[in-house]
């Protein structure tokens, strides 16, 4: 293998995937890119169906039958698994690259014990004995929280909680050097959620992975992650350090998701963002965002705006990330999204 | 579980007894005298008088009811009006031969379905797979019989591979004991029925464990499976085919009503002298006491079998719990 340290542990650059469906193809990801650093945490977030789960799936190589990677490279540690064999990618999975998987509650195999689940991953990569697998899937579950004892038990013996502990477990079982996590604890209340939290900080601190934490909930990627990437329809459309990023945003759709979270001791009433996400089979011409955006100019409309550096370590996509410093006021106000609410399409 | 297990076969034994109630009274209701069900019409009357006696069949019907009970409890059904043997003693060799062509033509076509069904389910969308589906579902909905007698034709007269039917070649065991199943040309005599029930029986468990494996597929379960980088046969055969085999299983009790039906068909186009056959030649001779207990044993082995059929699922899926 290549030296890992000369190479940024996980870069992607512009990677574009679409999915087959009976209206032609849907552009789910367009010229996207993204680095993640050793045992750095990056947050992915973005309203649902913006394609965050098609990312982690195309990072890990395992895409339903009808997508297809259109063009890009997905590197891990310098090398490329877009073009790799079969043989290199199955070596990189788990192994190299783990996931925590959306639905925990689906993710394990009702008639399979829990441990055998994870025994089975460890005996995929490792030539260990069942014994040995098992001794180890033992101290796993023990590490994230669980009894080892329970690794005999059907998934439908554990809790909500327990599940998703037993896929952390899971993920974590080849201590490999990144884990991608699609909304883990989405499914589970909020002290539970917690609870998985700090024990998922505390496993990092101990083993160094690097996490990619898809969410919605932008609380959860203010406290965990120190940089943070917004999607929208298939697009980053800003990157940066979380805290500047939530901050101030430089992306009329980042301000518009900050509007749109409930806000401790203000009275004003949240603002959605008027409108859906463009058609992916058939993706506008300019500005992904254009059709929402309350400061889309006619330039918008023809020009895609391209990823630019705004400011160190902070890029957007927006023909007016320039200006931004004199669009954030008003974006705050609610008048300026009714007007686009009320004006004909 | 050992609650369960009484209970569940105390449900059994209420089954039969329904069963056999049904029967009784069917056969009772029978065109003609209710009598001419037990006793044959072509004795001298003498002796039919003496018979009447003999089974009650003076008496009031409820009276006969408790006595048809008693006498199917040690398994007493009367004597054939055709041989004058007792039944009991013609149905055994029966059933034993009706067992040897149906329980390992069964087995064999559950568990060659299950495989070949998740291998079609693995090769989605070729050639080879489409064909099989084709197939498949083409000979479910062939007349069993009109199979066998194709089977028949090409194999034993055209091609003279197989005999025509029966179970040894007629005066070759003029005993007829267990040296005959031992025999090859007992298993040559069965080769024909058995390939034939086997393949017909085949595309249902085919058809259903590939529709259910496709389904699978698109579980959470199954990419996950893939994610952790298991070769794609684990992902299949430990995950997949795992999953998929619980519709199977909780299908076998109706699979096993059309066994026993297939081998009625079976065993009358290739002169088999099983159950079914018996019934048949029974019903068409008017020798009711030997059609009703023939009815009552292939009653008998279906609820049996659908009684296995259900500890199988619990064995297969752990999420039910004997309570
Ligand atoms: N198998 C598929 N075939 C066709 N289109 C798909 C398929 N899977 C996803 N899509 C489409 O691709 C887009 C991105 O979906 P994706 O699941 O990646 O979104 P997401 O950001 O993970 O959403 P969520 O937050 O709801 O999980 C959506 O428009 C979705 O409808
Ligand atoms: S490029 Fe134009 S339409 Fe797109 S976000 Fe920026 S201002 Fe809005
Ligand atoms: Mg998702």
């Amino acid at each position: 293998m290549l030296p890992s340290d000369t190479h940024p542990l996980l870069s992607i650059t512009g990677l574009a995937v679409s999915y087959g469906t009976p209206r032609g193809p849907a552009s789910a990801i367009a010229d996207l890119s993204l680095e993640i650093g050793k045992g750095e945490n990056l947050g992915l977030i973005g309203e649902s169906g913006c394609g965050k789960s098609t990312l982690l799936k195309a990072v890990m190589g395992v895409m339903p039958d009808n997508a297809r990677i259109a063009a890009g490279r997905i590197a891990f540690q310098g090398r490329d698994l877009v073009a790799a064999d079969a043989g290199f990618r199955r070596s990189v999975r788990w192994a190299g690259i783990s996931m925590v998987t959306q639905s925990a509650l689906n993710a394990l195999n009702p008639v399979l014990r829990v441990g055998d689940q994870i025994a089975e991953a460890i005996r995929a990569h490792r030539d260990v004995s069942r014994a040995e697998a098992w001794r180890r899937t033992e101290a796993l579950l023990t590490m994230v929280g669980v009894a080892p004892e329970r690794a005999r038990d059907y998934p439908h013996q554990f809790s909500g909680g327990m599940r998703q502990r037993a896929i952390i477990a899971m993920a974590l079982a080849l201590d490999p050097p990144l884990v991608l996590a699609d909304e883990p604890t989405t499914a589970l209340d909020v002290v539970v959620q917690d609870q998985i939290f700090q024990s998922l900080r505390a496993l990092q601190q101990r083993l160094g992975f690097s996490l990619l934490l898809v969410t919605h909930d932008l609380a959860l990627v203010i406290e965990n992650c120190e940089r943070v990437a917004v999607m929208y329809a298939g697009m980053i459309v800003e990157t940066g350090p979380t805290r500047d990023v939530i901050r101030r945003p430089t992306h009329p759709y980042t301000l518009g998701l900050k509007n749109a979270l409930p806000r401790l001791g203000s009275r004003d009433e949240p603002i959605a963002i008027p409108g859906g996400p463009p058609d992916l089979t058939d993706p506008p011409p300019g500005c992904r965002f254009a059709a929402r955006c309350p400061f889309a100019l006619p330039l918008c409309r023809t020009e895609p705006p391209a990823l630019t550096t705004v400011a160190p370590g902070r890029q957007a996509r927006c023909h007016r990330a320039a200006e931004i410093d004199a669009l954030a006021p008003l974006a705050a106000l609610p008048q300026t999204w009714d007007a686009l609410r009320d004006a004909p399409r | 579980m050992a609650g369960y297990l009484l209970r569940r076969f105390w449900h059994m034994v209420l089954t039969l007894f329904a069963m056999a109630t049904l029967m009784f009274f069917l056969f009772r209701l029978l065109p003609g005298d209710p009598t001419a069900t037990v006793i044959s019409p072509s004795l001298y009357p003498k002796a039919q008088e003496a018979m009447r006696q003999q089974f009650g069949l003076d008496r009031p019907l409820f009276e006969q009811y408790l006595l048809y009970l008693r006498n199917l409890l040690v398994l007493d059904f009367g004597f054939s009006f055709q041989t004058n043997r007792p039944v009991f003693e013609m149905i055994q060799g029966r059933l034993l031969n009706t067992l040897l062509l149906i329980l390992p033509s069964m087995f064999a076509a559950y568990l060659l379905g299950a495989v070949i069904g998740a291998i079609a389910a693995w090769k989605r969308g070729s050639a080879g797979e489409v064909g099989l589906v084709f197939t498949a579902t083409a000979l479910q909905s062939a007349p069993l019989f009109w199979l066998g007698m194709l089977a028949i034709l090409l194999f034993s007269i055209k091609l003279d591979l197989f005999p025509i039917g029966h179970i040894v070649t007629p005066g070759l065991f003029p005993e007829q004991d267990w040296r005959m199943y031992l025999s090859a040309d007992f298993l040559h005599h069965l080769a024909l029925p058995f390939l034939v029930n086997t393949l017909y029986q085949l595309c249902f468990p085919l058809l259903l464990m590939r529709s259910t494996m496709l389904s699978t597929i698109g579980e959470d379960y199954i990419e996950l499976a893939r994610m952790k980088g298991l070769s794609e046969r684990r992902v299949l055969f430990g995950h997949a085919a795992r999953n998929a085999l619980l519709p199977l299983a909780t299908t076998l009790p109706m699979i096993l009503g059309w066994a026993v039906a297939g081998s009625v068909v079976i065993e009358t186009v290739f002169s088999w002298p099983g159950l079914g056959l018996l019934m048949v030649e029974a019903i068409s001779r008017a020798d009711y006491p030997v059609a009703q207990a023939a009815f009552l044993l292939i009653a008998v082995l279906t609820v049996f079998g659908t009684f296995i059929a259900d500890l199988l699922c619990g064995l297969l899926d752990p999420r039910i719990v004997y309570a």
